[in-house]
C-alpha cells in the first residue's frame, strides 16, 4: 500500500515537471503584450506538452499542518538547510533545474530520521507590490515544499511561511541584490518538549 | 372655487420658479469621464491653519477656490473660537449651505466638518475630510505597525505595537480595522477594535493568511489563505466562521476587494499561460473571470471605488510602479499617477496612495479628475498600504 501510494507520487512528479518545464511563465511581463486585453484571453506563447488528464491547474494542494505555524526556529540550524537556499527567477515560482540538487539534499535530510519538522519561509525581491509579493513568496515555499513532497517528504513535517520582500537577504536595488533575494530559505523547528528536534533520543 | 384653483396655480408657478432656481444653484458639470468637473467659488474670512485646511480639504472634493470674478459660489465665514461658514450664490445671492458654526474638537477638525459640509452641498457627494486612513510604517528591520490618522495625515496614533512584521491594513466601518500580523508566528489575520484596542485572530492556519478585506456591508471577510496547499481566495464572516474557499488554482491569488454592492470580488491571479491579471468572481461561487487591463501589465492590488464605477490598482512598467483606473469590466484603463497601492475615498474621485523607494515611501493625495496632488507627512521610516475609512 505505502509502496503503491509512493509509486504514484513519482508518477506523479514526473508528469508534473514534465508539465512545468513545458510551461515557463514569461520572466519579464512588464511589458503591454500585443493582443493583450482586446478579448484573447488564452497564452501569449504555446503552453506545451501535458500529461494526460494534467493541465497543471487543476492539481489539488497539499493541505498544510496545522502544528507548526508558531514553533520557533531550532538554535542549532544544520548546514545542509542553510546552505541550500532555493532561488526563484523573477516573478516566478518554479524550482529551476540549477535548483533540484539542493532539494535532493535536503530531502536525504529529512528522511534521514523521521522526527523534523522545518518551514519553508518564501522570499521576494521589491518588485511588485506588497501584497502580490506577500501572495508570490508563499507560493515559492509551497513549490519547494510539494518538490519535498514529491521525493518523498511527509507533507506534515513541512510548514511554510511568506515574508513578501519585508526580509531581503541582501540589500540593493538592482538585478545582483534581487536574484539573491528571491529565495525559500529551510528553517529545522524546534519541536516542543525540549531540544529534541535534531536529536530525537 | 375658481379663484382657489387659480391661487392653486400661481401657487405652483411660484415654487416652480423657486425649484429652477434651485436646480440652476445646483448645476452640475461633467468630464467626459463621469467626474464631476470642480466647482469655482471664492473663499473669504477665514485665516491661517483654518484657511489653509479648508482650501486643501476643498482641492480633493472637487471645489476649487478661484478668483471672485471666476466664481460660481462665495464660501464665507470666520474663524475666532470656533469655525463658522456658509455657501452662497454669487449672482442670485441664494443660500446653498445656510451658516453653521462648529463646536467641540479642535479648530482643526471643526473646519474638515466646515470642509465636508460644503462639499456635499455643492458636489452632492459624501465628504471625506473626516473619515480616517489607515497605513503601516516601518518601524525597524523585521518591525513594521498599523497606524491611523486624519485624511491628511495629522493626528496619528499607533494601532499595534507588537515589533513584528504586519500588513495589510483593512477597515470595517469606522472602528475597526483588519490586518495580518506575524505576532502568533505565521502571518495570521486579526480584527481589533480600536476604541477599545480589542483584538481577536480571526485566521490563524497552517501556511500564510494574509490579504484581509471587509465587505462594504462588514458581513463578509475576503482573505487569501494556503492552507489548502495554495494561496487562494477565502470568505468568512466577520469572525472568520464559515470560511468558504472561492479559488482553487495552483496561481498565487492576492489582494482581494469588494464591489460595492458586496456581490463581486476583484483580485490578482494569473491567466493560463502565467500572465497576472486581475480578476472578479461572485462572492458567493463559481469561476473567475479576467478582467483585461490592456497597456497596464502586472496589475494588482485593486479597490473599487463607492460608487461602483472604476478599479484603481498598480501596474509595474519597466520597474515603475504605476497607478490606473479601468472600468469594472476592464477594456480600457487610463493612468493617473506614479505609485502604488491606491485606496478611495468616500466620493469616489480622491485616492490615497503610497510613491517612493522600498523604505522611503511616503503617502500621497490624488484628485483623480483634476491630477491635483499632496504628499502627506511621512511618519517615521516608510509608509505604505494606506486605507481610507468609508
Amino acid at each position: 500500500m505505502h509502496m503503491k501510494w509512493t509509486k504514484f507520487v513519482s508518477l506523479l512528479a514526473v508528469l508534473i515537471i514534465a508539465a512545468g518545464t513545458g510551461c515557463k511563465r514569461n520572466p519579464q511581463a512588464t511589458t503591454p503584450l500585443p493582443g493583450y486585453g482586446k478579448g484573447s484571453v488564452g497564452p501569449e506563447r504555446p503552453a506545451g506538452p501535458v500529461g494526460p488528464g494534467i493541465t497543471g491547474e487543476n492539481i489539488d494542494g497539499i493541505p498544510l499542518p496545522e502544528n507548526l505555524k508558531d514553533l520557533l526556529a531550532d538554535p542549532n540550524q544544520p548546514a545542509v538547510l542553510r546552505d541550500n537556499t532555493v532561488y526563484f527567477a523573477y516573478d516566478g515560482a518554479d524550482i529551476r533545474p540549477s535548483e533540484t540538487s539542493k532539494l535532493d539534499a535536503i530531502a536525504s535530510y529529512m528522511k534521514s530520521s523521521g522526527n523534523k519538522a522545518i518551514r519553508i519561509e518564501g522570499h521576494c525581491d521589491e518588485r511588485g507590490t506588497e501584497e502580490y509579493n506577500r501572495a508570490l513568496g508563499e507560493r515559492r515555499a509551497l513549490a519547494a515544499r510539494e518538490h519535498l513532497v514529491r521525493l518523498g517528504v511527509s507533507g506534515a513535517q513541512i510548514d511554510t511561511r511568506t515574508m513578501g520582500e519585508d526580509n531581503p537577504a541582501v540589500p540593493g536595488h538592482a538585478e545582483a541584490a534581487w536574484a539573491k533575494n528571491r529565495r525559500a530559505a529551510f528553517i529545522l523547528l524546534q519541536l516542543p518538549g525540549g531540544v529534541g528536534a535534531t536529536n530525537p533520543q | 372655487m375658481r379663484n382657489v384653483t387659480c391661487f392653486a396655480v400661481v401657487l405652483l408657478a411660484v415654487f416652480s420658479s423657486f425649484a429652477a432656481e434651485e436646480k440652476g444653484t445646483l448645476e452640475r458639470l461633467f468630464d467626459p469621464m463621469g467626474f464631476l468637473k470642480p466647482v469655482p467659488v471664492s473663499i473669504s474670512g477665514f485665516s491661517g491653519e483654518v484657511d489653509s485646511v479648508l482650501k486643501n480639504d476643498l482641492l480633493f472634493m472637487g471645489v476649487i477656490n478661484v478668483p471672485v470674478d471666476q466664481a460660481k459660489y462665495l464660501v464665507t465665514g470666520s474663524n475666532g473660537s470656533r469655525v463658522e461658514g456658509g455657501v452662497t450664490d454669487k449672482v442670485t445671492k441664494h443660500p446653498v449651505m445656510p451658516r453653521k458654526a462648529y463646536t467641540g474638537g479642535t479648530l482643526r477638525s471643526q473646519t474638515h466638518a466646515l470642509a465636508d459640509d460644503i462639499a456635499q452641498a455643492l458636489t452632492q457627494l459624501p465628504g471625506i475630510a473626516q473619515r480616517k486612513i489607515t497605513f503601516k510604517t516601518h518601524t525597524r528591520p523585521g518591525a513594521k505597525e498599523i497606524y491611523i490618522a486624519d485624511y491628511d495625515g495629522h493626528n496619528v496614533k499607533p494601532v499595534t505595537s507588537d515589533g513584528v512584521n504586519v500588513a495589510a491594513p483593512a477597515w470595517a466601518g469606522r472602528n475597526i480595522l483588519y490586518y495580518s500580523s506575524y505576532k502568533l508566528g505565521n502571518a495570521a489575520i486579526f480584527s481589533q477594535n480600536i476604541p477599545t484596542g480589542q483584538r481577536k485572530a480571526i485566521a490563524n492556519y497552517g501556511g500564510s493568511s494574509i490579504s484581509p478585506a471587509v465587505s462594504p456591508d462588514g458581513s463578509k471577510v475576503a482573505m487569501i489563505l494556503s492552507k489548502g496547499g495554495s494561496p487562494d481566495l477565502y470568505v468568512s464572516d466577520p469572525d472568520g466562521s464559515n470560511l468558504r474557499q472561492l479559488t482553487k488554482t495552483r496561481e498565487a491569488e492576492s489582494s482581494p476587494c469588494w464591489s460595492p454592492d458586496g456581490r463581486t470580488i476583484c483580485y490578482t491571479s494569473r491567466e493560463r499561460g502565467g500572465r497576472p491579471s486581475l480578476f472578479k468572481i461572485s462572492a458567493s461561487g463559481g469561476g473567475g473571470t479576467p478582467i483585461p487591463t490592456p497597456g497596464a501589465p502586472i496589475p494588482s492590488e485593486p479597490d473599487w471605488s463607492p460608487n461602483g464605477k472604476w478599479i484603481a490598482f498598480t501596474s509595474l512598467i519597466g520597474g515603475t510602479f504605476r497607478i490606473f483606473i479601468t472600468p469594472p469590466d476592464g477594456g480600457r484603463v487610463y493612468e493617473v499617477a506614479e505609485g502604488e497601492d491606491p485606496s478611495w475615498a468616500p466620493n469616489s474621485r480622491a485616492l490615497i496612495f503610497c510613491k517612493g523607494p522600498d523604505g522611503g515611501k511616503r503617502l500621497s493625495l490624488l484628485d483623480v479628475p483634476t491630477k491635483q496632488t499632496k504628499d502627506v507627512p511621512r511618519v517615521l521610516e516608510s509608509n505604505s498600504q494606506p486605507g481610507w475609512a468609508r
